[in-house]
């Protein structure tokens, strides 16, 4: 429970030091907020009126407290280019997104971890090597280098769209649309979760547990999957949840290439754009999704770990 | 660093047995080669590199590699969109690609180190300096990216401050770690009975005894460092065009991907090659030195 209550005032730590860049963006950017709000036609009583109800002539100190309040009430501000609320900008691109990123993780977890047991259960043969090998060739590979290899193949035969979103995930072009993407930045979790399953599943093989597992005469499969992936799955657990911020970057890059229209690519374009806040609510958004993720990868991690729940 | 085994006899008994230990494991060997020869090539890219990598000439444009021009000149790896030579940028890329990653590991493990160092020797340091690293740790190097090209302006210092900043934490838990140990051991307190003040005890005995896991990890982090600066400047995020940097340049061709796949490829492979090595050294080096490290 400690353990928690330090997480999350880490969490919470790290979500004041998102705010403070998100209000920092705010108070840099060139245009006047209160002008953006009131629109093109707006005259200058107009916008003085809505700069005093913003509270913008206010000192910064209050200017801080009252953007807290406002995203308190999920306002994030008007888009400079578009003039919509940020808000309503962002909530079409979430979506998408948390689509990706569990598309992704569906078919590179079970596979990577697969991969790491029959490594570690072959350890030393041929089958290991291999898998240890795509393991290291894994994280050293750019993760916009298997995007583009895809379209190159893929794509180019026209086998597999690979521009945009091509709808829901239940009608067959959604899924069409996704393919490529998924498999994109699924490849960035194979390396990394491969190897930490073979590492941990080898330690937990060499235990007493499963000599006596097998002593009692418990199938190979049983042992494996019930005695040694079964407690090798804490440190697995543990690196999955480090590995949020890689695949975050990853779904960044993938968003790119395939025109994905999620957080990602509006956070980027954004930037280029300078609309600031635009890309404070995309980084602020960004910064509270992973913190969430992170907090049920603990609470995960508390329920797979008896030891540290009884504390 | 050097591969070759030492032959003078009254040479230090450590760095002997460290050199011997080195020699000993071929692979580890083969790697560091192969890294040396990697830093070489960007130490000296702008003086190998046959052509001006920004100089532009659209009769040449968009060549695959081996292609010689009519005027006998061949461009081995080929032309980029805009009739640049390849080989060149890549060479002058992978210079500028190592330096902004060698620099950022530099600064941000060296100050993780410091950091961790000072946890572990000052337990009063310990829970402030552990919480900040906890705080950076939960804060994705991206979005530390994407923040800070959003405040300055994309370009080379944001990209230099947040690839520093994505190494700080990792270290300070490694170094704090691997201090810890040797704080423990008796040449510690033997060393403080004779009166020997802190700094003396933290630069001549506590920082030898962990030095070497130090800088495995920081190899291992270089790795990560690299990948990282190019996905970012792949995004654009980085110096702009037309600077030469491998993930830039890749991102350069991706418009040409079907036509002009080598644009792009080419940086990313050199990007690939180098990681890989990189990782294959720092997971030898571990090997060879700290198992505890083993992932």
């Amino acid at each position: 429970m400690t353990h928690f209550f330090n997480r999350l005032l880490t969490s919470l730590s790290v979500l004041a030091g998102v705010i403070v860049i998100g209000f920092v963006l705010i108070q840099v950017a060139p245009a006047d907020p209160a002008a953006v709000r009131a629109g093109g036609s707006a005259t200058a009583e107009e916008i003085a009126e809505i700069r005093e109800e913003m509270g913008l002539n206010k000192p910064v100190v209050v200017q801080l407290g009252l953007y807290v309040w406002r995203l308190a009430h999920l306002d994030l501000g008007r888009s400079m280019i578009s003039s919509q609320p940020v808000a309503d900008e962002i909530s079409a691109t979430v979506g998408p997104t948390v689509e990706l990123m569990l598309a992704s993780v569906i078919w590179s977890i079970p596979l990577a971890i697969a991969l790491g047991v029959v490594a570690a259960y072959r350890r030393g043969r041929f089958v290991d090597r291999l898998v240890m090998l795509v393991s290291v060739c894994g994280v050293s590979l750019p993760v916009f280098w298997v995007g583009m290899l895809l379209i190159q193949t893929v794509g180019g035969a026209g086998w597999l769209p690979y521009l945009g979103r091509g709808g829901p995930l239940w009608t067959l072009e959604g899924l069409a649309a996704i393919a490529l993407p998924a498999i994109t930045l699924g490849s960035v979790l194979i390396g990394p979760v491969a190897r930490i399953t073979r590492t941990a599943v080898i330690e937990t093989l060499g235990s007493d547990y499963v000599r006596t597992a097998r002593a009692k005469g418990a199938g190979e499969a049983r042992i494996l999957v019930r005695h040694a992936l079964r407690n090798a799955l804490l440190p697995i657990v543990t690196l999955v949840g480090l590995q949020v911020g890689n695949l975050l970057g990853g779904a960044v890059v993938t968003e790119q290439i395939f025109s994905w229209p999620g957080i990602g690519r509006m956070a980027v374009s954004a930037i280029f754009s300078s609309d600031f806040p635009l890309a404070q609510g995309a980084i602020l958004v960004t910064a509270v999704g992973f913190l969430i993720i992170n907090l049920v990868v603990d609470l995960l991690y508390a329920s797979l770990d008896p030891r540290g729940s009884k504390q | 660093m050097s591969a070759v085994p030492v032959t003078n006899p009254v040479a230090e008994p450590v760095p002997q047995g460290l050199l011997r230990r080195i020699a000993s494991d071929r692979l580890l060997v083969l790697w560091l080669v192969l890294a040396v020869v990697i830093l070489l090539l960007g130490l000296l890219g702008p003086w190998i590199a046959p052509h001006d990598p920004y100089e532009t000439q659209m009769r040449i444009a968009r060549h695959t590699p081996g292609w010689t021009s009519p005027d006998g000149v061949t461009y081995w790896l080929g032309t980029d969109v805009q009739g640049r030579d390849i080989l060149s940028r890549v060479l002058h890329g992978l210079g500028a690609t190592l330096g902004i990653s060698l620099g950022s590991v530099a600064l941000g493990s060296g100050l993780g180190m410091v950091l961790g160092i000072l946890a572990a020797y000052y337990r009063r340091l310990t829970a402030p300096i552990m919480r900040v690293a906890d705080v950076l740790l939960s804060f994705p190097a991206i979005l530390f990216g994407l923040s800070l090209s959003a405040l300055m302006g994309p370009g080379l210092a944001s990209l230099f401050i947040a690839l520093s900043a994505s190494c700080v934490a990792g270290m300070v838990r490694v170094a704090r770690s691997a201090a810890l140990v040797v704080t423990k051991q008796d040449y510690m307190e033997a060393g403080r009975s004779i009166g020997f003040g802190d700094f003396y005890l933290i630069t001549r005995y506590l920082l030898p005894n962990c030095s070497s896991m130090l800088l495995i990890y920081a190899t291992l982090q270089l790795g990560h460092t690299i990948l990282l600066a190019s996905l970012l400047s792949f995004l654009g995020l980085g110096p702009a065009p037309p600077f030469a940097e491998l993930g830039s340049m890749a991102a350069d061709g991706r418009k040409y991907l079907e036509i002009f796949p080598h644009v792009s490829t080419v940086p990313t492979l050199v990007i690939f090659l180098v990681v890989l090595v990189i990782n294959l050294l720092g997971d030898a080096l571990r090997d060879a030195f700290d198992p505890r490290l083993r992932a």
